[in-house]
């Protein structure tokens, strides 16, 4: 048997660990791709693993397994990696020997770790700290692969600049399109750390603590919903899902964002976050109410009579309507500041909404897909002639000419208002809108009083967060940088 | 699924059109509202119970049709808990009468100060 192969479930994880972070030491322009192609390998693995350990208590499990939701996000990146950008390639070779580790530490497990309860303190410890570093590992590997990939695209946007004032042709300049699916890449890495960063925060991998981990407290009703339904969207977006789809879901993220906005102002107003903070949080989450709503109009009028939701995404839409009326409404409207601070921890909510804009910036990334490639895209042919016509004037006054004189439907089509394929500039509209939310979703989580790492931490009690890496803020103000999509 | 009769189908068909509409015409009442409208939580549950009444529909059915007359959601409801009201007879479908729940309850929503 080979040397590596002997290593023990322990030795493998923290030699996992020490590769995720060397991939920030050796961070090149070109290793974003490469990174990219492998990250659904390690968490593959690393969901693998998380699911034959052993439970680290033995209370039942409280709610949702933040490891399901990871897992979700990792599958839609690796659709995005092979069928949109980078598409087949070279893979890192660091990533996939995290992979291999992980693999390997799961067949230890299955195989000699059947017995293993945790009865006593030290074997719940050793339990914990396997979770913790497998949690870890996957937080430093997306922050490093998030870094790769904002280097990989600055590197190419440093390139289009100089060629374009050198004036090479057109064919040999970097791309515009692959810097900003470049982008959009990093960013979904992005959220996948901030993830990650709500269980590493509470579960520190240092020697000192290592075996000393705080409890989770249980997640509320509003919590479960919300992990719930991210975890549904991201299933459901993963089919081919029908217009009807988009539209609930951007009405539901448009809730969510209300939500937020009523449970900041009521944090604010009961001193449980920075009162001049409230106002510019809550301004931001408006504005994300607004673009989430103006997507699902548009996605609206794709509808047909035969437009059916998918029935799962309808019960976890129900269960988050329910668990915000229940947290921040009453029979007349939205509750007041005392009304929701009676009924709910007001930071633990606010810090479930908060991960929930978060996660809403990913499922902005997919809807854009969905928008961009999905080829049975259809709707009624009135509506769609006349918004692909409006987008098409749009693109003219920027200097696009290539829509000029193109009919969208026929007069039959038009006639008996029949479905119609999505045209590109229909297409282009759709994709536009969603630039807008994927950058009004940035700037809310920018804004954000809360950041995930301050988890679970008691009212006001100052001092710095367990964990946390002094790079976290630049990387979200990039973020909302990176996500600012083309304007009208 | 309990098989349904023709009648119960068109009863359910006309329920879900009358849906339909009352979630059309609470959304441009939210949208109206502002970012922060209230009015979400009433047009989300008018859309969860449309989308059930035309899952309880068979596949074939039609749902295009006449579109219901009226420009107020509670009003809409309220036909529409009427009409469900004719079809939930002793030994009906479960599911139907739990849509019939579901509506009584968003009528009594939209005639409170949520919906209004």
């Amino acid at each position: 048997m080979p040397a590596s192969n002997r290593r023990t479930v322990g030795e493998l994880l923290a030699d996992s660990d020490a590769l995720a972070r060397d991939t920030l030491l050796d961070v090149s322009p070109t290793t974003g791709p490469a990174m990219a192609r492998a990250w659904g390998q390690v968490v593959q693995s690393a969901a693998q693993l998380w699911a034959v350990l052993p439970p680290a208590s033995l209370a039942p499990a409280s709610g949702p397994d933040l490891m399901v939701r990871l897992r979700v996000l990792g599958e839609g990146i690796s659709r995005s990696t092979a069928g949109q950008w980078p598409g087949p390639g070279p893979q890192d070779q660091h990533l996939l020997e995290i992979a291999h580790n992980l693999s390997r530490a799961r067949e230890l497990v299955e195989r000699y770790g059947g017995d293993v309860q945790p009865t006593s303190a030290d074997a719940r410890a050793d339990i914990a700290a396997a979770r913790a570093r497998v949690m870890h590992t996957l937080y430093v590997g997306a922050h490093g692969t998030a870094v790769a990939l904002r280097d990989y695209a600055a590197d190419l946007r440093d390139r289009l600049r100089l060629d374009t004032q050198r004036r090479w042709p057109v064919d040999s300049r970097p791309n515009v399109r692959e810097i900003e699916a470049a982008e959009a890449m990093a960013s979904r890495f992005e959220v996948f750390e901030q993830l990650a960063a709500g269980y590493v925060a509470p579960h520190p991998v240092t020697a000192s603590v290592l075996g000393g981990v705080r409890p989770t407290p249980r997640p509320s009703r509003l919590q479960s919903a919300l992990t719930a339904w991210e975890i549904q969207v991201h299933c459901t977006l993963a089919t081919v899902p029908d217009a009807a789809d988009l539209v609930r879901i951007g009405r539901i993220q448009a809730l969510i964002a209300s939500a937020a906005a009523v449970v900041t102002e009521a944090a604010g107003q009961k001193t449980e976050i920075d009162p001049e903070m409230t106002d510019r949080v809550a301004a931001t989450l408006d504005a994300s109410q607004v673009a989430w709503s103006r997507l699902a109009k548009r996605w609206g009028e794709l509808t047909s009579p035969d437009s059916r939701t998918d029935p799962a995404l309808t019960r976890a839409a129900g269960e988050v309507r329910a668990a915000i009326a229940a947290t921040a409404s009453t029979p007349t409207g939205w509750a007041t500041p005392d009304q929701i601070a009676s009924r709910v921890d007001l930071r633990r909510t606010l810090k479930s909404l908060h991960l929930s804009m978060v996660g809403a910036v990913d499922i902005a990334h997919v809807a854009q897909e969905v928008a961009a490639t999905q080829p049975t895209l259809t709707g009624p042919a009135r509506v769609i002639a006349m918004r692909a016509q409006g987008e098409a004037e749009i693109a003219k006054e920027q200097g696009v000419t290539a829509y000029d004189g193109i009919t969208w439907a026929t007069s039959q089509q038009i006639t008996a208002n029949q479905l119609i394929p999505l045209p590109e500039p229909a297409r282009r509209g759709l994709v536009n809108l969603t630039n807008d939310v994927i950058a009004t979703c940035g700037r809310a989580v920018a804004a954000g009083p809360l950041d995930p790492s301050e988890s679970a931490q008691p009212k006001r009690s100052g001092g710095p967060p367990a964990q946390r890496r002094s790079g976290q803020s630049r990387t979200m103000r990039r973020q909302e940088r990176a996500s600012e999509g083309p304007r009208r | 699924m309990e098989q349904m009769d023709t009648e119960v189908v068109e009863t359910v068909a006309g329920v879900a059109r009358l849906l339909r509409r009352a979630a059309q015409l609470a959304w441009t009442q939210a949208d109206v509202a502002g970012p922060r409208s209230s009015h979400q939580l009433l047009a989300l549950g008018i859309d969860s119970a449309a989308d059930e009444a035309s899952s309880l529909l068979p596949r074939r059915a039609q749902l295009d049709g006449p579109t219901p007359v009226g420009d107020n959601p509670a009003e809409l409801l309220a036909s529409a808990e009427q009409l469900l009201r004719r079809i939930c007879v002793v030994g009906a479908p479960a599911r139907l009468l739990s849509l019939r729940v579901m509506v009584a309850e968003l009528v009594w929503e939209a005639n409170t100060g949520a919906g209004k």
